[in-house]
């Protein structure tokens, strides 16, 4: 019985069925408001057709940025779309941290034979989500055709997308969490950085000072999540680098759900 | 009349003061902005190194860059979830028996919210200044009328928000309704890139919308670009937007409050 379960007996394959269960669920509710459901996932596509309609017209001025041309700059901005986009999907709920700690409303799961960063995780789906994933990949595709990569790179743009997505919603995690301690509603920490991001690493890194590059690689490796793996694919940085995707993904996962479960440690419900 | 100001007055200082008692997004703002401004200069600091770009050189598109910095800060700052969240929650309903204008009472509070921004704005401007040392404006009238199209910003960037907060009536949520404003918003006001970097056929598309005098037409005031015709010209296109959208938002007022939904009947 799912409810005598204790939290040893949580296996993987538990955890992941909650999580789908979950995600179905919530997929059906929004099917249930259609005209919301095209208006965000418009949203999320009108974002990037004009990130697009920008690369275009300066391109049309410029023949590269900072050595970067147009076609890997696409990908730069499409992989960033992808991996945004699918935290929408699949851990937006992540975001309502925040709330949830201030609202006590974290007591309830804490109950449950679930864990409780995959039950809040699942308590939302950006609906935008759709439109930016769909969109963010015709870009890497338009990008790296035009780029001149063959088919033998595709495994390499596969693992790129696959790291990318777990590096993103792990630092989306990371930075919810941070709630847990500064109290308050909204998820500063990581709007600003997702925001940051959206306008710093759609750009190439050479443009920054060292100190950019650096905390954008070895501190919170968000340049992993798409310049690294676009540079390595387009030969703007060696081979061996690529090594450093799934590393950095592991990394982040783990560091995650280690401050996830200190926040856990730390909350106190609310009302106290 | 003086009692219809006093009521509006009202509205804008508790809209004001409700902005200022959450004193992190003052910090959060800037440093959003700051960071888009930087990357800003980064990049184009790199582009222009060699030269001007469709008429813009490294020494004007550094003030380009921060007056684009000052009406996003001020319109994206400003407090559009809390009438949006008016008609989602159904409080529409209370305000509708009050003897006040929704909209006009509406348009104080945004107006007070967006004055909230202006230590956000006074901070990363003085900061820009120091850091990039941007030219002055092109002449003492020039720098006058920047700031009179700076002032229409302000009622402008409420006609907009109004009229597409107005979808909530049909939609049930705002957000995507938000997005889809602030990205037309951003690239067709010239934020992102000036318009003189577009072809022709989308500068035209951009200048039928009122979005170009968020960003445009404050930065072509200021840099010269047009006489004081010119300037003139320009500040009575962004005036008659922002009267077109007033009144444009009455009509479409009147159709969506038909459709007003209040929880529990």
């Amino acid at each position: 019985m799912a409810d005598t379960l204790t939290p040893d007996r949580l296996t993987a394959r538990h955890v992941g069925a909650v999580y789908r269960r979950a995600l179905l669920a919530q997929i059906r509710a929004i099917t249930e408001y259609p005209g919301d459901f095209w208006v965000m996932a418009s949203a999320g596509v009108m974002w990037n057709v004009l990130q697009f309609a920008f690369l275009t017209v300066l391109f049309a001025a410029v023949p590269e940025v900072a050595g970067w041309r147009y076609h890997e700059m696409l990908m730069l901005s499409g992989l960033l779309t992808v991996a945004a986009g699918s935290t929408a999907i699949l851990c937006d709920g992540i975001w309502s941290t925040g709330q949830m700690v201030l609202k006590g409303e974290i007591d309830y799961r804490m109950t449950r034979p679930a864990p409780v960063v995959v039950q809040v995780a699942t308590t939302h789906i950006g609906m935008q989500g759709f439109g930016e994933v769909g969109f963010g990949l015709v870009m890497v595709a338009y990008g790296w055709i035009g780029a001149g990569l063959g088919p033998a790179s595709l495994p390499l743009v596969l693992l790129g997308i696959v790291c990318a997505v777990v590096i993103e919603c792990a630092l989306i995690t990371l930075f919810c969490a941070v709630n847990f301690w500064i109290k308050g509603p909204m998820s500063n920490f990581a709007f600003v950085m997702l925001d940051l991001q959206h306008h710093a690493m759609t750009m190439p890194l050479g443009l920054f000072p060292i100190g950019v590059k650096v905390v954008t690689m070895f501190v919170v490796p968000v340049a992993f999540v798409n310049f690294v793996p676009v540079a390595a694919l387009s030969g703007h940085l060696a081979p061996w680098w690529v090594i450093g995707m799934p590393v950095a993904a592991a990394a982040s996962v783990l560091a995650a759900l280690g401050v996830y479960r200190l926040g856990l440690r730390s909350y106190d419900s609310s009302g106290h | 009349m003086t009692s219809a100001f006093a009521v509006d007055r009202a509205f804008a200082a508790i809209a004001f003061k409700r902005r200022l008692a959450y004193k992190a997004q003052w910090v959060v703002a800037l440093v959003l902005g700051g960071g888009a401004m930087l990357v800003s200069m980064a990049m184009w600091r790199e582009l222009l190194a060699g030269g001007a770009l469709s008429g813009y050189d490294w020494d004007s598109m550094r003030a380009y860059i921060i007056i684009g910095f000052v009406t996003a800060t001020v319109v994206f700052g400003a407090a559009d979830w809390q009438v949006a969240d008016r008609i989602l929650d159904g409080h529409i309903a209370v305000d509708l028996t009050k003897p006040v204008d929704f909209q006009r009472a509406r348009a104080a509070e945004y107006i007070g919210s967006m004055v909230s921004t202006v230590p956000t704005v006074l901070v990363g401007v003085l900061g820009a200044w120091l850091l990039f040392d941007p030219p002055g404006p092109a002449t003492p009238l020039a720098g006058l009328l920047t700031a009179v199209s700076f002032v229409l910003v302000f009622p402008l960037a409420f006609g907009l928000t109004y009229l597409t907060v107005l979808v909530c009536f049909w939609t049930k949520r705002y957000l995507g309704v938000m997005w889809l404003r602030e990205a037309l918003l951003g690239f067709f006001s010239g934020m992102v890139i000036p318009l003189a970097f577009m072809p022709s056929w989308l500068q035209a598309v951009a200048w039928a919308l009122p979005f170009p005098h968020f960003t445009t037409t404050p930065a072509a005031i200021y840099l010269g670009r047009v006489d004081t015709a010119g300037a003139l010209g320009l500040l009575a296109a962004e005036a008659a937007w922002t009267l077109g959208l007033w009144f444009g938002a009455r009509i479409v007022f009147n159709h969506a409050v038909k459709k007003v939904t209040v929880h529990g009947g």
